[in-house]
């Protein structure tokens, strides 16, 4: 069994929990022959390779969801938390850059990031230490396949009070006005939703949670409402919405929001992906998310080239049936070696000819 | 110049110098992407498809 990830997965690490995982992985990398291996600032576990002018982060996380499963190797697959989301792309990331070694003129920084699952902790603390040339996020997405788009996201509550009164006076009530308020939230939605086939492009809104209470002086009611966001909506253009539908009611921002964030699919780093699958036998093909990651946290600031890689399948994701073929693992482990090894000659090449011209 | 010829309406497109590999290109006459898949010879491929997908 792979020692890298076999050995992440041992080590379980829901999210404020990370550092038994944390000081074991920079102790892997250390014994892998990273150039150096430390804990940050912010818990990440970081390992460097190489000590060139451009730089490669390659960003995953180290945390899991709550919920340790038995870790168990069956048949070629292994099973346990956070194989899928998302050690087995981080640990892809390690095994993948130990085997590239060093490369002159290159510098390649692996992270696993802590508290992904929760507010990003780890992926802010890392958005303001480096401004790389290219960044690679770890998340399963099958080894054929290459992310290029994630979903905003905007959390919020809205409390609505009303004064007491009596069932008899035709007052609407706080719940009424709740009521009132998700009626028009999903009805501008929906018409917003009209004639975007894509997900990726709707503005999706789940109602969590409805809360509701009352004393003798007032009445009060509670909407959690979670939003997935398109790229054509800012996290603040979606508070301003919500102000305007939500009338007189308290709006309670929850979590960090992110916008949603699209990758450049022309860009040198995608074309040495797919140069990469194919030339490993694989059809590629290009993937855009509902959900989020840590690409929404720091591609906004970095702004370079940038997708999202790993193997696995992401429908597993927080499951009780968290598992990865170890055959997908390797393969994930040589695709990334390829690309990479392509990236450096395309980019080496084109430094040649700029100079030559 | 290296030619190709669109996968889907048969076009004669001429690559661009400095056309890399992997690289994704737009067919002028009916506007599909394509995937250059080879510069020697030139050669391409449909684009990788689209797909949606939950997950984190």
């Amino acid at each position: 069994m792979n020692e890298t990830l076999s050995g992440l997965v041992s080590r379980y690490s829901p999210s404020g929990s990370e550092k038994p995982a944390v000081d074991w992985l920079v102790g892997r990398m250390q014994a892998l022959g990273y150039t150096q291996s430390f804990v940050d600032g912010a818990g990440n576990a970081v390992g460097v390779m190489g000590c060139g002018s451009r730089q490669v982060v390659l960003l995953g996380h180290i945390d899991t969801v709550p919920g340790e499963l038995p870790v168990r190797e069956d048949k070629g697959v292994l099973y346990g938390r956070g194989v899928v989301d998302a050690k087995g792309p981080l640990a892809a990331f390690v095994d993948a850059i130990a085997a590239l070694g060093e490369i002159e003129g290159w510098q390649f920084v692996v992270i696993g990031a802590v508290d992904e699952e929760r507010d990003s902790c780890g992926a802010r603390f890392v958005a303001a230490q480096y401004r790389p040339d290219f960044a690679v996020i770890g998340e399963p997405n099958h080894w054929q396949r290459v992310a290029l788009g994630y979903k905003g996201v905007a959390w919020a509550e809205l409390t609505f009070l009303r004064a007491q009164s009596h069932s008899a006076s035709r007052n609407q009530t706080a719940c009424e006005s709740a009521f009132e308020t998700w009626s028009l939230l999903h009805g501008y939605a929906c018409q917003y939703n009209a004639g975007k086939p894509r997900a990726f492009d709707q503005l999706l809104l789940t109602l969590r949670a409805i809360r509701s209470d009352e004393n003798h002086l007032r009445q009060r009611a509670i909407l959690q409402i979670d939003t997935r966001l398109p790229p054509a909506i800012t996290p603040e253009q979606w508070y301003e919405q919500l102000r305007i539908f939500a009338g007189d009611a308290e709006i309670t921002r929850q979590s960090y929001a992110v916008p949603a964030w699209t990758c450049e699919k022309n860009t040198p780093l995608v074309r040495s992906f797919l140069a990469a699958i194919r030339a490993h036998g694989g059809t590629p093909s290009f993937v855009y998310k509902t959900g989020t990651a840590d690409l929404n946290t720091v591609a906004p600031i970095w702004r370079c080239p940038a997708l999202v890689y790993g193997p696995g399948d992401s429908a597993l994701d927080h499951t009780q049936d968290e598992c990865l073929s170890l055959e997908e693992y390797q393969k994930a482990v040589t695709i990334l070696v390829s690309a990479l090894t392509n990236l450096i000659n395309r980019t080496e090449n084109k430094l040649q000819n700029t100079t030559a011209d | 110049m290296n030619t190709v010829n669109c996968t889907e309406c048969d076009a004669a497109i001429t690559l661009s110098t400095g056309t890399e590999v992997g690289e994704i290109i737009v067919c002028p006459d009916c506007g599909v992407d394509l995937e250059v898949t080879s510069l020697d010879p030139a050669q391409v491929s449909p684009a990788p498809m689209e797909q949606e997908d939950w997950g984190e």
